[in-house]
């Protein structure tokens, strides 16, 4: 692992000015995206920018080395806090979706301390086992959650925001923020403290980091942004139910992380677009849509072990090398 | 309801599902163990079991056991080219080995579905008997399902305490570096544990598709029970996962017959907390280096 | 992976979320449907229904509508039985395939989810969920093509009553998921009318296959009726056989989820004597060209409920169409609901459910009860909701 970072940093560090000009060009791309394509296609941008919002909480988790298979309980926390909020007290919206991220929050401040005592593959099995206690209580429920059913004819959080083009743009600022907000903790004191904890605890510990304070932080942030998501995506498709929060969709996001690549915040991003759009680019092979998927997995761990960033650093790497070959 | 009668009903139907429990964790806590990958295809090997059973028991006419001894080995040995083209690339690499085996789940519950269709079949009973004994109803089907399971439990068991390779696979578990030190041959190590795990895992797919039904969907319920159980056990632990089978198989039937399918769901997670909370290394696991 | 390798994925990709291009004269009817996970066979069963229906139109060298002819295709999506892969599948419809006419989805959450991506008038939308939420008075485009448990729980339930007067202790065995949780508290208030007791109302989760602890808990409580509302038919195939091998001799029924055959199929000769509901009188002769086209094209297997009930679905759309001399969603939905009395293989058309939902959009067909006798489904009775 460390000798990856060093690699990744030896890749980025000295093309500074490339970087922000390509993140300058890909936020004016998302800009007029809904222009370019409409429609459904506009729909789908939507999903991928709301998805990002988890996968980037995700990734910041992953970043201290633990791997939270709860993670989907999560946005259905905030999902359900912001919708019920809305629907029965008729609260604006505003406040629904801050109240969705903070009660994701809470109940990462609650669970966390119990399941950061774990490392490891016991981390990912204890958040597995209460991911899935979540879903049986949204299940269960049915006076409050309306059960395995789910809520249905939920409110855009105005009406404007019924037209897909708009709320693009809502989804984009979001996700925007959200990533700002995470390169930013990355690069600071902060986020230096959590690469130590990831690579070796008891020398963080030892060097008077604490440890346990900065997990139990880094995890509530992470499950904060999946409540926001939670929120964001249940007045977007306008309809929840517990099944989009099972242990499925939280191995989605790991799986989005890792195909994406773990070692920058570009990997949850990349692999965003990719577990988004690939299943639905496949779906018109009805039969072997999944098949196609499995395979197209297995293939991208094969040949990219770092993840699709590593693709994009390999390409990066071979233009240099041309650019330096035709200077000599 | 606490009766005798009913008690004997339970305690028979919960040994039947404990020993499924435990063929199918034993390989799963295997394949980690020794290459330390958890393997999400792991329930797919038992669907694939239980389709190659279906194929040479009803479709062949073969004897039951014969049938169930050709699909058991027929399918570890097909999983040995899985083995070359796929598992092989991500042994001792815990995160990209896990999504390509998701990956490898999802190509085959899917190509099941195109090669066989989606509904459930059954295999057709082997053994028709029902036999009631004082009040208590045992099939034939079932103490056949209980004899294989156990008499394939002492197989493995002997195979790896008594054998050079078993003592080579518990050796890696341990301390690969170790291991390949000593000169042991992991290549072929790999490959050895990799077929024990799929084939054990194929035999309890024919008894679940001889006792339940098959589908391409059905390696679910066998994947996450293996999980549960070798939470339970500990992972990696041979002797744990056994017990954690049992547990598991017992608790379930008993809950579930008292109190009802939706409490017993709610239990056996509690349950798993707990234990992972006070001994996060499961019952009889040791705890990770 | 290399460069190259890399752009012609990405180019396939765009090509296929583009779409094909349509002819002018061809219409695309939209399928929605589960066609991943457990639910893959009742998908399978509307995307075959409806392709059949499809078949014959345009073997019939299409349909003349004010004076341009018109052929149809289908375009199917999976929805994986989720609201969210409603919304996707139908604005993927609606917004990329230009689809008007959706058939599908089964189950709750994506038909619910479907319909508020088509409100309030940009699709029609035949669809197959049993919550009451389904159809309501401003759903002017919403139709559900199958009986929900409102219709045919009490009419089967008194059927039951006069069937077998001695039985009172009734169990139910359901899924716990978005159907179960619908349907049985209907259920329950059936049977609670019609004079039964029900002692025991257990929910599974899917994916259980060992259902032997709760059966013993079912004969423990001396139950006479064992209930299997709603479960896949592969769930209830096993129930059947574990029941019988656990010596329970009650009667089994099964009131909504027709599945008569795969039940057969899994339990063998212990399914003997499970009754339950067919929508199709396979032996009426209205059916056999659907059956005969069917075993052309997919061969033998059993048939899948959905088959005939979405073929019938896309039969209708079509007579509308032909009757309103149009295909714009106004005309055709008015002469839709003009078309009572129609025949049909399920019967001759007949809309209902005014009073339950304020809107007569509840297409209302006899339904037939079915029992395993000698090991073949036999017809024993025919009810009227």
């Amino acid at each position: 692992m460390s000798m990856q970072s060093i690699r990744d940093g030896a890749v980025s560090r000295p093309r500074s000015p490339v970087r922000w000009a390509l993140a300058a060009a890909l936020a004016a791309f998302l800009l007029v995206y809904p222009f370019l394509f409409r429609g459904f296609l506009t729909h789908i941008g939507t999903l991928v920018l709301l998805t990002v919002i988890g996968a980037t909480g995700f990734h910041l988790i992953l970043r201290i080395g633990l791997v939270s298979l709860g993670h989907a309980a999560f946005a259905g926390v905030g999902g359900y806090t912001s919708v019920l909020l809305m629907m029965n007290y008729g609260l604006p919206w505003i406040v629904c979706f801050i109240a969705g991220g903070v009660s994701a929050a809470l109940m990462a401040l609650l669970v966390g301390p119990v399941v950061l005592r774990l490392k490891g593959v016991y981390f990912v099995l204890i958040t597995f086992t209460f991911g899935e206690i979540v879903r049986l209580v949204f299940t269960d429920w049915q006076s409050l959650t309306g059960g395995a059913n789910g809520i249905s004819r939920i409110p855009p959080p105005w009406p404007a925001l019924l037209d897909t083009t708009n709320y693009y743009y809502l989804a984009f600022v979001a996700a925007a923020a959200t990533v700002a907000f995470s390169y930013r903790l990355l690069a600071s004191d902060f986020g230096r403290k959590m690469d130590a904890i990831r690579e070796s605890e008891s020398l963080a510990e030892a060097n008077g980091i604490p440890v346990f304070a900065v997990k139990v932080a880094v995890f509530a942030i992470g499950c904060t942004l999946a409540g926001l998501q939670g929120s964001l995506q249940a007045h977007f498709i306008r309809l929840i139910s517990p099944v989009s929060y099972s242990f499925q969709e939280s191995l989605n996001f790991l799986v989005m992380n890792v195909v994406g690549g773990t070692h920058s915040l570009a990997g949850p991003i990349v692999g965003a677009v990719f577990l988004v759009a690939l299943p639905e680019s496949l779906r018109g092979w009805v039969e072997y849509q999944f098949m196609i998927y499995g395979i197209i997995l297995i293939v991208v761990m094969a040949t990219l072990p770092g993840g699709l960033v590593e693709l994009w650093q390999n390409v990066v790497r071979r233009i240099g090398s041309k650019i330096s070959r035709g200077d000599r | 309801m606490f009766t005798l009668p009913v008690l004997s009903q339970i305690v028979l139907n919960g040994i039947t599902l404990s020993a499924i429990y435990i063929l199918v964790a034993l390989g799963f806590t295997l394949i980690f163990g020794v290459m330390r990958i958890i393997n999400f295809a792991h329930g797919e090997f038992a669907m694939l079991g239980g389709f190659a059973l279906l194929f040479l028991y009803s479709a062949l006419n073969l004897n039951f056991f014969v049938a169930l001894l050709l699909a058991t080995l027929a399918v570890g040995a097909g999983s040995l080219v899985l083995e070359k083209f796929v598992y092989r690339r991500f042994y001792q690499r815990e995160m990209p080995g896990m999504i390509a085996s998701l990956g490898l789940s999802i190509a085959l519950i899917y190509g099941s579905v195109v090669l066989w269709g989606t509904h459930q079949r059954s295999i057709p009973s082997a053994f028709s008997g029902i036999y009631k004994m004082g009040p208590v109803f045992i099939t034939a089907e079932r103490i056949a399902v209980i004899g294989v399971c156990v008499a394939s439990l002492l197989l493995f068991y002997v195979v790896l305490k008594y054998t050079r390779m078993g003592l080579a696979m518990r050796v890696i578990a341990q301390d690969r570096a170790t291991a390949e030190a000593q000169g042991i041959d992991t290549t072929s190590i790999y490959r050895y544990a990799f077929f024990i795990s799929t084939a054990m895992a194929a035999l309890a797919g024919g008894l679940i598709g001889q006792l339940f039904s098959l589908s391409p969907f059905m390696g679910h319920m066998p994947l996450v029970k293996a999980f549960i159980v070798v939470i339970l056990g500990g992972l990696g632990s041979i002797p744990g996962a056994a017990v954690g089978g049992l547990i598991l198989g017992l608790g379930e039937s008993f809950v579930s017959t008292f109190y009802g399918a939706s409490a017993a769901q709610f239990i056996s997670f509690g349950l798993i907390i707990v234990i992972l909370l006070f001994r996060p290394e499961g019952l009889l696991g040791r705890k990770e280096g | 992976m290399s460069l190259k390798m890399m752009t012609a994925a990405a180019v396939a990709m765009s090509l296929a979320l583009a779409g094909g291009t349509a002819f002018a004269a061809e219409i695309k009817f939209g399928v929605i449907a589960p066609l991943s996970g457990g639910g893959t066979d009742w998908g399978i069963g509307t995307q075959r229904g409806v392709e059949l229906a499809i078949d014959e139109i345009n073997a019939a060298g299409g349909l003349g509508v004010g004076g341009e002819t018109y052929t149809f295709s289908s375009v199917v999506y999976d929805d994986q039985y989720t609201g969210q892969g409603g919304t996707t599948a139908a604005t993927r419809l609606i917004e990329g395939d230009g689809v008007k006419y959706i058939f599908g989805p089964l189950g709750s959450p994506p038909v619910l989810a479907a319909q508020a991506v088509a409100a309030p008038d940009k699709a029609m939308i035949l669809s197959s969920g049993y919550s009451p939420k389904v159809l309501t008075p401003e759903g002017k485009y919403n139709f559900r093509i199958t009986l929900s448990t409102p219709e045919f729980a009490s009419a089967f339930t008194r059927w039951l009553s006069e069937a077998h007067p001695d039985a009172k202790r009734v169990g139910i065995i359901g899924p716990n998921d978005a159907t179960g949780q619908s349907v049985i508290p209907i259920l329950v208030d059936a049977y609670n009318k019609a004079g039964f007791e029900v002692i025991l109302d257990e929910r599974i989760e899917r994916g259980t296959t060992d259902f032997t602890p709760l059966v013993t808990r079912m004969i423990a409580q001396q139950i006479d009726i064992i209930e299997l509302d709603s479960n896949t038919p592969g769930d209830a195939g096993l129930i059947v056989k574990q029941t019988r091998q656990l010596g329970y001799d009650g009667v089994i029924i099964q009131t909504g989820g027709p599945a008569i055959d795969e039940v057969v199929a899994i339990a063998g000769p212990l399914a003997e004597g499970y009754t339950t509901m067919e929508w199709l009188d396979p032996e009426n002769p209205d059916a056999a060209p659907m059956v005969a086209a069917y075993r052309a094209k997919y061969g033998e297997g059993p048939i899948n409920q959905f088959v005939p009930v979405m073929y019938n679905a896309a039969k209708l759309v079509l007579e509308a169409m032909k009757r309103a001399d149009s295909i714009e969603l106004p005309a055709v939905a008015e002469e839709l609901q003009n078309l009572s009395g129609h025949p049909t293989l399920l019967g001759p058309v007949r809309w209902g459910g005014k009073e339950a939902y304020g809107i007569d959009h509840q297409l209302m067909t006899d339904f037939f009860i079915t029992q395993v006798k000698e090991g073949k489904p036999t017809i024993i009775d025919r009810v009227q909701p």
